[in-house]
């Protein structure tokens, strides 16, 4: 493998295939990104209960996120100390022990290891305290959101989501009673490379009315463009977004409105929405309250999907396949029948039987062909739309820029590189 | 679980008539007429699928491992992969007609088998019919791969329409918590 900081030009304008495609360069973004980087595992909402389970990946790693009998957030490495076995076999539930199956040893919900059937037979007990499940040394959530870092040493969560907590804020207080992840994620496997659907949700609303234009009319993508701002927060992190107009209508600024469950919901939907919006600004301010987001990403690889109402993350599974992971979120305040209409502004465009999303899903497979033609190494991908444009705004944290502008997924590439480089000399 | 209810050979002929005519349109790419079949009031559902726990206290009954236990459907509180209306449907079917709807430009290749053809319920205008398929799927440029499912379905009595039926409801059960298919957005 080359040099990684020869994989990624100097002001991130171009990057090249290997990045995509090399299985050296994915086996060292194993420890690099993920390794080393604040990974989402789940919301509180999903294990509100102590017992509560649900399953979780951290790059390849199995996690078993999980609510302890103290009531404690705990993350653990699905994997048996005896030889190995996943020990929680159901994607989420309640229990008071994994047993695993080959010799059944069990363990609490949060990883201690309670009982070893064998030893009664045996003269020395093994030290149980010592043989727990492995767990995520830093685990640690802001606004319902769980993180966990295999790196001991990471900044605190907080400061590493730093300006995206003004965007992200701007949905999760919008709700009085804040939003609730429905059920289990819907989890697509896609032949393509996990930092397409990340780099795609991060920032490029460009693609919208081109791949899309079977569904998405032009005169939509022109309003994105006026109202549009892309913001990158720090390279990685990132925001699409609309400011409406303060004298837009109600039906224009309010959340859901323009989405399928809005359009279909009928009059209980349309009522809710409204009271929603008409306590936006006392709850999170007047600007964010005529602040509708388009698509957010956290790096390295959750997104969210503010105008579908989606949180997405993209797991990796090798240089060409994805296991691409969404969860529907609605307001937790909303009646449950709001609640089931509401979701479908989620599964009727994404996840995979959306409308929309199966023409990215084509297109991110596809981009792994391309990026694996060797032949085609001495030409790297071109990065540079809008390369020195964009600055500071007013009343938007970070750098803010129009959508056109790709200074997004240059932020991406160019963190991705320094992650890279620190693993390559061991710091 | 009940046996299907006892029909007239004429009746689960008509109905058997009508699926392999759905069938046909659907794998000769005949969406429009196919969106004929269909009424308006349509709900279509693709309910999401999950490894669900064992319930213990349910060990020694089959109820332990009903399929409905690891369903989100749509009066859950999960989140089914589809939940669509006739408008969905109808979109779904434009779609399919523009050269820019690239997923399926080309188009892909299908092979639908619809077998096990049940009347679970018989009322003086409609029907419940639970049947099985294997639709085999072949995108060019993509693995080619196999759907497996059933589809739990009203069909209403249309005396007016050469089909003779109209379908009124649908949910499709896939047999698969990962998705490993290009899409599930395909009109099964
Ligand atoms: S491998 Fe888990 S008990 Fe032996
Ligand atoms: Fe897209």
């Amino acid at each position: 493998m080359k040099s990684t900081q020869a994989l990624v030009s100097d002001d991130a304008s171009w990057v090249s295939r290997k990045c995509w495609s090399d299985p050296a360069v994915y086996q060292r973004e194993k420890a690099a990104i993920f390794g080393r980087n604040w990974l989402f595992l789940g919301h509180e909402s999903q294990i509100s209960a102590p017992g509560d389970f649900v399953q979780a990946y951290m790059g390849e790693t199995p996690i078993i996120l999980a609510r302890d009998e103290a009531g404690d957030i705990t993350a653990c490495v699905n994997s048996c100390s005896h030889r190995g076995l996943p020990v929680c076999r159901a994607d989420h539930g309640n229990a008071r022990r994994f047993v695993c199956p080959y010799h059944n040893w069990s363990y609490t919900v949060g990883g201690d290891l309670v009982t070893i059937p064998q030893e009664k037979a045996l003269a020395q007990q093994p030290d149980k305290s010592l043989l727990g499940l492995k767990r995520v040394p830093r685990v640690e959530s802001w606004q319902g959101m769980i993180f966990g870092c295999f790196d001991p040493d990471i900044m605190p969560l907080d400061a590493y989501l730093g300006d995206m907590r003004f965007y992200l804020d701007a949905f999760f207080d919008r709700f009085p009673g804040g939003v609730e992840f429905l059920g289990a994620p819907h989890r697509w496997l896609i032949d393509a490379n996990w930092k397409l659907p990340v780099e795609n949700q991060l920032g490029d609303v460009n693609h919208g009315p081109f791949l899309h234009s079977a569904i998405i009319p032009r005169e939509a993508q022109d309003a994105i463009e006026a109202l549009g701002y892309s913001v990158v927060t720090e390279p990685g992190h990132g925001a699409t977004l609309r400011l409406m107009p303060e004298d837009a209508a109600f039906e224009e600024v309010a959340w859901g409105m323009e989405g399928m469950g809005g359009i279909l919901g009928g009059e209980e939907v349309q009522r809710y929405l409204k009271e929603v919006q008409d306590e936006a600004a006392a709850r999170i301010g007047p600007l964010r309250a005529r602040m509708k987001g388009l698509t957010y990403g956290i790096y390295p690889n959750l997104s969210f999907l503010w105008s579908n109402t989606a949180f997405k993350v993209s797991h990796p599974r090798g240089p060409n396949r994805v296991e691409y992971w969404s969860w529907a979120v609605v307001p937790a305040g909303a009646p449950e029948s709001v609640k089931r209409t509401l979701r479908t502004n989620y599964s009727s465009f994404f996840g995979p039987g959306g409308l929309l999303e199966q023409e990215d899903s084509e297109a991110w497979s596809q981009q792994y062909r391309g990026c694996a033609i060797d032949y085609a190494d001495d030409r790297p991908l071109y990065y540079g739309l809008g390369l020195g444009e964009g600055g500071p705004h007013p009343d938007l944290p970070g750098t803010v820029s129009v959508t056109a502008n790709e200074h997004y997924a240059r932020g991406f590439f160019s963190r991705w590189r320094d992650d890279m480089a620190r693993q390559e000399v061991g710091v | 679980m009940s046996l299907s209810v006892a029909v007239t050979a004429d009746t689960q002929r008509a109905v058997e008539r009508f699926y392999a005519y759905e069938a046909r349109l659907l794998d000769e790419r005949q969406y429009q007429q196919w969106l004929a079949l269909l009424s308006e009031s349509i709900s279509y559902i693709v309910p999401a699928r999950v490894n669900a726990a064992v319930d213990n206290r349910q060990r020694g009954n089959e109820s332990m491992l009903a399929v409905a236990n690891e369903l989100e459907r749509a009066d859950g509180e999960g989140c089914p992969l589809r939940e669509e209306s006739y408008i969905h449907l109808m979109l779904r079917v434009e779609r399919a007609y523009k050269p820019n709807s690239w997923s399926e430009n080309p188009p892909a290749r299908t092979r639908r088998l619809v077998a096990n053809i049940e009347v679970m319920e018989a009322t003086e205008d409609s029907f419940t019919i639970w049947s099985h398929f294997h639709l085999h799927y072949a995108r060019p440029g993509s693995r080619s791969c196999l759907y497996s499912g059933q589809r739990k379905d009203v069909i209403v009595i249309a005396a007016d329409t050469d089909a003779g039926f109209k379908l009124a409801g649908r949910e499709v059960i896939l047999d698969y918590a990962d998705i490993e298919l290009p899409t599930v957005g395909l009109l099964f």
